[in-house]
């Protein structure tokens, strides 16, 4: 499937034409011309509106050519979730998942809200946009709300005082935006810029079009001085950028008058611990019988502490819940099955390592510095950790074991990169750390460090993930025949944090990469010392991130050459030359070991209604690529009326396979 | 009677006359101030018992105190010799038993009465529900053996040495409250979980006995300035919320220290919060007893203070204090694992009953593994104990009962 996705994007590179055809055989989404067409068949839920006349009907709320999805449902119903924070709401933008592009069920990428889109050696991309589409309020989806945001918000100093996203500006290279027309609009850079097709379809996309005719009132150039000036006060902000930027949160969704493309539109308003989610009128995709899309009128989300979510699910309380649910809850889950007729499956999700240590490579203790800097001390870190018996104990065996690199379903995937150093030899690591000569034994039989002090090292927790002390705890016992003493100390978030990038914490332990699926047209970034927020070089990544002005510039050569890959990714259009660069940065990125990957891969509980049709049995749970069940596109999901079928024939196909 | 003279009345004394002693008699015995009541052997040590014995005679009487006593007992001499009462090791992992039920013990075979066993299981995992199914085989008898070599360990950390009161059949399991989710024998780690728990609550209380004496005591000794000073320190300290202060303080004993120190420390922090109460008691009492004829004469042969309160005025009402001491110490053990159930006290891999029942916190334990739940049964028992003992201690030693 994802030979697919490398060929399709080979295509996409050349011309129109053909994108047009991969796009048809692909047969995901396909756009049908409005002459022709049966008709399309009115939504129960909007009947009365459309009979009073006040909402039009459903030929006028549909774009001339919208999106035609070969499925089948019913529409109503009612779906309800459960979350545990009021920030919850921008989930609906994640599971909503209507992009420009956006990604299919076999991850390739694939225009959604667009009708199309031409990329010329990977520098050029014209947009095409659905003739007729409109925003969830009814006005009509332009070129000009694409225009707004990148003149009138991104470039406008006040609003983006650090001028356009990153990503938008690959090696400083600003992108020049033209408008052909009323539905085409084009960026185009001097370079290739990778990054920009995956930012779009991100699970956090980068939102490259506001709903202009909206957001003017907020906006110094277009909304009246005096009026602006009355909203400033009235929402005590101090400036109309705060008032804009409060209502503008497509992301955030947070703003229930903010014209949305998503299939359901915000209708509470925060704060509320009970949010409902309207179906979008306007909404652009249809099914092949002529309904439109969302099937589910309603989705009801609401707020829960987050240790009795699971407790509420396996009582009948969700419809559709994996969101703080973990895998330790799935035998729980299962036993409520029967009683409160829904399923669980599990499905597989994406980073590489579920839990990762790290080195910390810009540690400000000179002696450990050293240390964790010979990559014999951090092989033979690695190669001490048991981690069949962690998969065992806690993912009942369930887990794939390895380092922190990809996962065996990406195409770039070699299971040499996985298994380097990443068998239990307890023999090996004990040769490793006595040639680098630490061969001094202290009380207990702990190693001694060069200037004497025992070998004791604290791995900082932020305790985000329940397992993490358990990990420690079996780290710590298949540590110790190694001579090193492990000790575990939790902290909260942000303090976990700075420790780290301050060099204060020697090693910590966190999820390891987020992108075990990725491809060549992924970017690399998680294996290059790129941001801050990498635990194993915070120093290196600010460097980087800062272009030199904060941190420290990275000074163990293969780093370097990790550093320099990256960027000739970042400045490459051909696949064949990015899968180049990805296979020897993942060569690297194994041998050198700065990570300590041990289970990944985990299996992630997912509860569905028995009622409710069109969710995978098998899927990818996960973030990047994914957006959670977004790639599965939820607007299909619908609900059967009737008996409820017996969870018995369910059964079977839901049991996991053991890998 | 005849160690009693007679001394005659002089006939016709006069003015004159020399003063003639009336007649009267002069006893050469030695003075006994109870020779107008006898007492029978079985009476005189009744009247005049003192006051520690009168205590014992009363406590005794209150049933329920002296049972609580004994639990207490037992659980302490327990303690001391935790590597031995249990089968297995505190870290000992069985990974081939994570979340094993309890294992029943049965005495009788096939309806004859024989030595006792567990059944051992037969396990499997359920990959339907990715549950660990435990199913007792009958054909497994594992007679459970007495005073047998078992795991190592070493004893206080110091003496290696094998020898278990009861251990699994050889090659066989013996987990009779469960395995938590490593594998851990429960039972094991509650055996082991006392030895913090309940000494938290000794330790701790001695620090607050000494803090509590010394500071009440010159308090109420000196009155004045020091006894303002001391009370406003002791109000300012006992405003304070306990439990964010225990977990403030808790929270800065530094990741490195060892957990038997970090042991300490906490119970320091628990020590040093509670003395106020004590401290409280001991003052008031020492102004009313300082007024006592006792003390002044004390005072008058020249004592000094000091000795003054440790000799004469403190052991005046030690009893109440070891009442109310007794009655201090569940509020520790209670504190302790308080903190530990929040992940801020003792850390593993020490065990206490609260870092064992911070295991225990979800849903999913309750619902399918109920018997890690078990380490709350042996909180209760001690701070019932403790309270039934204190309270008939206080019973016993208030005279006016």
């Amino acid at each position: 499937m994802s030979r697919d996705l490398s060929s399709e994007r080979d295509r996409w590179i050349t011309r129109r034409a053909l994108v047009a055809c991969s796009l048809l055989a692909s047969g995901v989404l396909a756009s049908v011309p409005r002459t022709g067409w049966a008709g399309f068949l009115e939504t129960p839920f909007f009947a009365q509106q459309v009979a009073s006349s006040t909402l039009p009907k459903v030929d006028s709320r549909l774009p001339a050519e919208p999106a035609v999805v070969d499925t089948a449902g019913r529409p109503g119903g009612e779906l309800r979730m459960l979350m545990a924070n009021p920030k919850d709401t921008r989930m609906m933008v994640v599971y909503g998942y209507a992009r420009l592009v956006g990604l299919t069920p076999s991850l390739n990428l694939a225009p959604d809200i667009l009708k199309a889109i031409d990329v010329e050696g990977g520098r050029i991309f014209t947009l095409h946009l659905r003739k007729g589409m409109k925003w969830s309020d009814g006005h009509p989806f332009t070129s000009e709300d694409f225009r707004f945001w990148f003149e009138d918000v991104a470039s406008n100093r006040k609003l983006s005082p650090s001028g356009l996203p990153v990503d938008l500006v690959p090696a400083g290279d600003k992108p020049r935006f033209e408008v052909l027309d009323e539905t085409t609009v084009r960026y185009s850079w001097s370079r290739p810029n990778p990054l920009f097709l995956p930012d779009i379809a991100g699970p956090d996309p980068l939102f490259i079009y506001a709903p202009a005719h909206y957001l003017k009132q907020f906006h110094a150039k277009y909304a009246d001085q005096d009026k602006l000036d009355v909203l400033v006060k009235q929402s005590s902000v101090r400036k109309w950028t705060e008032l804009y930027v409060r209502h503008a949160g497509m992301y955030k969704n947070d703003n229930p008058d903010l014209p949305s493309l998503q299939p359901w539109v915000l209708k509470t308003k925060p704060p509320a611990d009970r949010f409902i989610f309207e179906r979008n009128p306007y909404y652009y995709r249809v099914d092949k019988s002529g309904n439109q899309l969302p099937y589910i009128d309603r989705v009801i989300m609401s707020l829960a502490d987050a240790r009795l979510i699971s407790a509420k699910t396996a009582a009948g309380e969700s419809d559709l819940q994996a969101r703080y649910l973990s895998f330790n809850d799935y035998t729980f889950l299962r036993q409520g099955e029967d009683r409160n007729h829904y399923n669980v499956r599990l499905w597989r999700t994406g980073p590489g390592s579920q839990f990762a240590l790290y080195p910390n490579l810009n540690v400000t203790d000179a002696v450990w510095r050293g240390l964790v800097r010979d990559v014999r001390f951090r092989r033979a870190l690695s190669l001490a950790v048991n981690r069949h018996e962690l998969n065992q104990v806690i993912y009942s065996g369930l887990a794939i074991e390895g380092q922190n690199t990809l996962l065996p379903q990406s195409p770039l995937y070699k299971s040499a990169y996985r298994q380097a150093w990443a068998q239990y030899d307890p023999g090996e690591a004990n040769r490793l750390l006595d040639v680098i000569g630490l061969t001094k034994r202290g009380s207990d039989d702990v190693r001694l460090l060069p200037d004497g002090r025992p070998m004791e090292i604290i791995i900082e927790y932020s305790g985000e993930l329940p397992e993490e002390p358990d990990v420690l705890e079996l780290i710590r016992d298949s540590w110790r025949p190694i001579g090193i003493k492990l000790f575990g100390k939790p902290a909260q978030l942000t303090l976990f944090r700075r420790r780290v990038f301050s060099g204060e914490a020697l090693m910590s332990i966190d999820k390891g990469i987020e992108n075990g699926l990725a491809n060549a047209a992924s970017s690399p970034w998680e294996f290059a010392p790129t941001t801050q927020q990498q635990l194993e070089w915070p120093k290196w990544g600010e460097h980087y991130e800062t272009k030199g002005e904060a941190g420290e510039a990275p000074d163990l050569p293969s780093a370097v050459k990790l550093r320099d890959l990256y960027n000739q990714w970042l400045a490459t259009a051909s696949q064949a030359a990015q899968r180049d660069i990805w296979q020897q940065m993942l060569q690297i990125w194994s041998d050198e070991v700065y990570s300590i990957g041990t289970v990944g891969g985990v299996l992630q509980p997912v509860v569905v209604n028995g009622k409710l049709r069109n969710v995978p049995e098998k899927g990818i749970y996960n973030w990047d690529p994914g957006a959670f069940f977004g790639i599965y596109k939820p607007d299909q999901f619908w609900f059967e009326t009737g008996q409820h079928p017996k969870s018995a024939s369910s059964d079977a196909t839901a049991t996991p396979a053991s890998p | 009677m005849s160690d009693l003279t007679f001394i005659p009345r002089r006939p016709g004394g006069g003015d004159d006359a020399a003063p003639v002693p009336l007649p009267h008699y002069v006893s050469r015995a030695p003075y006994d101030p109870y020779a107008v009541d006898a007492m029978t052997a079985a009476q005189q040590r009744f009247y005049v018992a003192s006051q520690w014995r009168m205590m014992w005679w009363k406590l005794r009487r209150h049933h329920v105190a002296v049972a609580a006593g004994v639990i207490l007992l037992a659980m302490y001499l327990g303690i001391m010799v935790c590597e031995f009462v249990a089968p297995y090791g505190v870290d000992t992992r069985n990974t081939d038993f994570i979340y094993a039920p309890p294992q029943p013990v049965h005495i009788f075979y096939q309806g004859r009465l024989v030595a006792p066993y567990v059944l051992g299981y037969d396990s499997h995992l359920d990959m339907r529900r990715l549950e660990r199914i435990y199913m007792p085989d009958p054909q497994k008898l594992q007679p459970i053996r007495f005073f047998c070599r078992g795991g190592e360990y070493k004893f206080w950390g110091l003496v290696p040495g094998d020898l278990h009161l009861f251990c699994p059949a050889a090659g066989g399991q013996l987990f009779l409250l469960g395995t938590d989710r490593l594998g851990q024998d429960l039972m094991s780690r509650i055996i082991y979980g006392a030895r913090v728990s309940l000494t938290v609550g000794l330790i701790g209380v001695t620090v607050s006995l000494t803090l509590g004496i010394v500071i009440g005591g010159i308090a109420g000794y000196y009155g004045g300035w020091t006894d303002i000073l001391t009370q406003r320190a002791m109000e300012v300290i006992q405003s304070f919320p306990h439990l964010p202060l225990w977990m403030a303080l808790s929270a800065i004993l530094p990741v490195s220290w060892s957990p038997l120190l970090v042991y300490f420390g906490i119970t320091l922090i628990l020590g040093m919060i509670d003395w106020t109460h004590l401290a409280r008691a001991v003052r008031s009492k020492l102004l009313a007893l300082r007024e006592e004829d006792f003390c002044t004469a004390a005072v008058l042969m020249g004592a000094r203070p000091a000795r003054i309160i440790g000799r004469h005025l403190l052991p005046s009402f030690s009893s109440h204090l070891i009442a109310s001491a007794t009655l201090m110490i569940p509020g520790m053990i209670l504190g302790e694992t308080a903190l530990s159930f929040l992940g801020l006290g003792v850390r593993p891999p020490m065990t206490s009953w609260g870092v064992l029942l911070n295991d225990a916190q979800n849903i999913n334990v309750v619902v399918l593994y109920p018997w890690l739940l078990a380490p709350v049964v042996p909180v209760i028992l001690a701070v019932l104990a403790f309270n039934f003992l204190g309270d008939g201690l206080r019973d016993a030693a208030d005279p006016y009962h």
